[in-house]
């Protein structure tokens, strides 16, 4: 990862917002673009000076666009054009319904960047250690990634867990074991699904390194965004990370919810969506 | 207030016993050949009705099914079960899937939709008298529904197929079960405004049933699936598990019928609607929906299917031109269709053409579509008996058709 964005904005949570940048800024040894759309004057100036000073950060080593116009589109092109790596943005955990339906700055966001975002719903001034780390392996081209990626943040604070997703299909089995199965075959059918999902995910896991780290394979069934996001909350986890959806949501999907909509819907925790960034 | 008689509630009774343990056995014997339980079940009706044991021993026929009031008891039952098949069928369509799948599903499913469609309703439409349609004024119906017969998919019998061969998951799998589920949804859409065409308030226009039926889905679907996910929540909590859950959902399915009676279009389409409404909830668990299903699947289904056997003489209305031509009609409708639409999809022609032999099996919603039509005068006994062997030959043959073009292609 060599270039982080921050979208930023002047708000009660900018020095927590800030300071998480830092740490992943230091971690990755990378460098950090912040981007501020709206007014720019000598007061923002300013501020943007203040924030950077009791972050620790120095004004060298970073870079600060000033946009105007419409928050999504700024940011998004400033990422496109200084080729960022990982968008870091503030977000509610639950918009109203209204701003749902409309989609929020960061909701957007995450929809439509074409790089990996990560939506931090609860930033804090000091280092939390990860405890429980959540992966969706479902969904998404990019589950090798994601769960590179769950593996890297990890390493950051080693001890946590790491639970790898994956979505059991049970209608399928429950359509036809309806008629076709004994007990006996159906409880057979499905401890070959469980068998066959496991080893998928330790197939993926051999290309990437894991060493050290506590890995829990789990396999959720029903609707497979929200079974997930309730899975975070009962692990209480840090973390969730997610392979970026094939094709980008619209507001139909936020009509009739599906996977990752019902987490863009009440994030259960921060958000990391890795969309490797295209050439 | 007419009573059941200490003998007819007898009668009853063993009616429901027989038909319970003949559809069962027959059903457990189509499960050794690897076939559908439908298959068995429709076997013990013909078996019990006066095709077999009415024209072996007529008293014995009449002895256990007797005119009179206990047969309009059991027509009544057979009603209800008609009711929750299409609430179960409802609950099988997964908008989370089909949504999941995106453009792909609604093209294939478009394709395999439309071209049987196509195909099913002009045969019947140029050759009325060859497919049975005597009826002037009833003709298109009659031809749109031979239209929506050939459209409309099994999707057990499909999601069997796909679990037999392990492909469930897969993104072939994923899109046929979809598209099926699309099919399904949009052929009991049709089915209802070609009811409510033919309905007794004949001064309806067409338009106004389209309008209603497509009102009552949007309404359903949007506005009616957020309450029903906002009360789901507070039925787990505080009622009984999974008794709350089972009657209400029964108590919803039965009103949301008979609103739709009441309204114009038919009763087993509010059940269905209300069935994916439902079932496209996240807080209705699979474990509820298992519940729900295997409570219907297994005592209603099977009285059903054995009362369709009851009510038709398959010999003496089986007319093997008419059959054949309907099953050609179908098999080329759904290949052409769905084959070319799964093509579109990226894949190769042969797994093209194994997804449409998954999608040819008709099953029971074929049989419930045809028994609902013959009841509303749309078709005669000739034709509904066509269908059934239709269905049971596209369910019967859907799995090793598909097999063997899957083995072909690895």
């Amino acid at each position: 990862m060599k270039v982080i964005g921050l979208a930023i904005a002047f708000s009660p949570t900018a020095k927590a917002i800030l300071a998480e940048a830092k740490r992943f800024m230091d971690h990755f040894k990378a460098t950090l673009i912040l981007i501020h759309v709206g007014s720019h004057g000598a007061d923002e100036d300013d501020k943007m000076k203040e924030l950077l000073r009791v972050s620790g950060l120095n004004p060298a080593s970073c870079k600060v666009l000033w946009r105007k116009g419409d928050p999504v589109k700024e940011i998004l092109r400033a990422c496109k054009e200084e080729s960022v790596d990982l968008l870091l943005a503030g977000a509610l955990k639950k918009e109203n319904l209204v701003n749902h339906y409309l989609g929020t700055v960061a909701r957007t966001i995450m929809r439509k960047a074409k790089c990996s975002v990560l939506m931090i719903t609860n930033p804090s001034l000091e280092a939390r250690p990860l405890k429980n780390i959540v992966v969706n392996a479902e969904d998404s081209p990019y589950i090798e990634q994601a769960i590179q990626a769950a593996c890297q943040w990890a390493y950051l604070q080693p001890g946590g867990w790491i639970h790898i997703v994956r979505e059991l299909k049970l209608l399928g089995l429950a359509l036809s074991a309806n008629e076709q199965c004994t007990e006996e075959e159906y409880a057979q059918t499905k401890q070959n699904m469980l068998r066959e999902e496991t080893a998928e995910v330790e197939k993926m896991l051999q290309h990437i390194p894991h060493h050290n780290l506590k890995v829990n394979i789990k396999m959720l069934s029903g609707k497979s965004g929200f079974e997930l996001a309730r899975f975070a909350e009962r692990k209480e986890a840090d973390l969730l990370v997610l392979g970026a959806p094939r094709r980008r949501f619209s507001l139909f999907d936020r009509v009739f919810p599906h996977d990752q909509e019902y987490i863009f819907n009440d994030l259960p925790c921060n958000v990391l969506v890795i969309q490797p960034r295209l050439a | 207030m007419t009573k059941l008689s200490q003998q007819e509630v007898m009668s009853l009774l063993i009616q429901l016993s027989v038909m319970l343990i003949l559809g069962r056995l027959f059903a457990e014997a189509a499960r050794k050949i690897k076939q559908p339980a439908v298959v068995g079940e429709i076997l013990a009706g013909i078996i019990l009705g006066p095709t077999i044991l009415g024209m072996i021993n007529p008293e014995w026929f009449q002895g256990l099914f007797p005119t009179g009031t206990s047969s309009l008891v059991l027509d009544g039952f057979v009603q209800v079960a008609v009711v929750m098949l299409l609430f179960i069928a409802g609950l099988e369509v997964d908008l989370h899937i089909v949504l999941q799948q995106g453009r792909q599903a609604f093209y294939t499913s478009s394709l395999g939709l439309i071209i049987p469609f196509a195909i099913g309703f002009v045969f019947p439409f140029f050759f009325p008298v060859f497919f049975g349609s005597s009826d002037g004024e009833r003709h298109l119906a009659y031809s749109l529904f031979m239209g929506t017969s050939m459209a409309i998919t099994a999707l057990p019998v499909i999601a069997r197929i796909l679990m037999d061969l392990n492909i469930f998951k897969s993104r072939m799998g994923m899109l046929v079960i979809s598209s099926a589920m699309i099919n399904d949804l949009i052929g009991w859409l049709i089915f209802s405004v070609v009811l409510g065409m033919i309905g007794k308030e004949q001064h309806i226009s067409i338009w106004y049933t389209v309008m209603l039926t497509v009102g009552f889905t949007v309404v359903m679907l949007t506005l009616g699936r957020g309450l029903i996910n906002r009360g789901l929540p507070w039925v787990n909590r505080k009622l009984a598990w999974p008794g709350g859950l089972l009657s209400l959902s029964l108590a919803l399915c039965f009103l949301a019928a008979a609103f739709t009676e009441y309204i114009g279009i038919h009763a087993i389409f509010g059940a269905f609607i209300v069935g994916v409404a439902l079932g496209d909830s996240e807080h209705l668990s699979e474990r509820a929906k298992e519940i729900v299903h295997q409570f219907i699947n297994n005592i209603f289904a099977p009285l059903f299917f054995v009362a369709i056997g009851l009510k038709v003489n398959f010999i003496a209305n089986f007319d093997l031109t008419l059959t054949l031509a309907i099953i050609a009609i179908a098999f080329a409708g759904k290949i052409i269709g769905s084959g070319w639409g799964t093509r579109l999809g990226g894949f190769s022609w042969r797994e093209s053409m194994a997804a449409a032999f998954g999608m040819n099996a008709r099953g029971a919603m074929e049989i419930i579509l045809g028994l609902v039509a013959l009841e509303n005068g749309i078709i005669n006994e000739k034709v509904f008996v066509s269908l059934v062997i239709m269905a049971l030959v596209t369910s019967m043959s859907s799995g090793p058709l598909m097999k063997w073009m899957l083995r072909r292609e690895h």
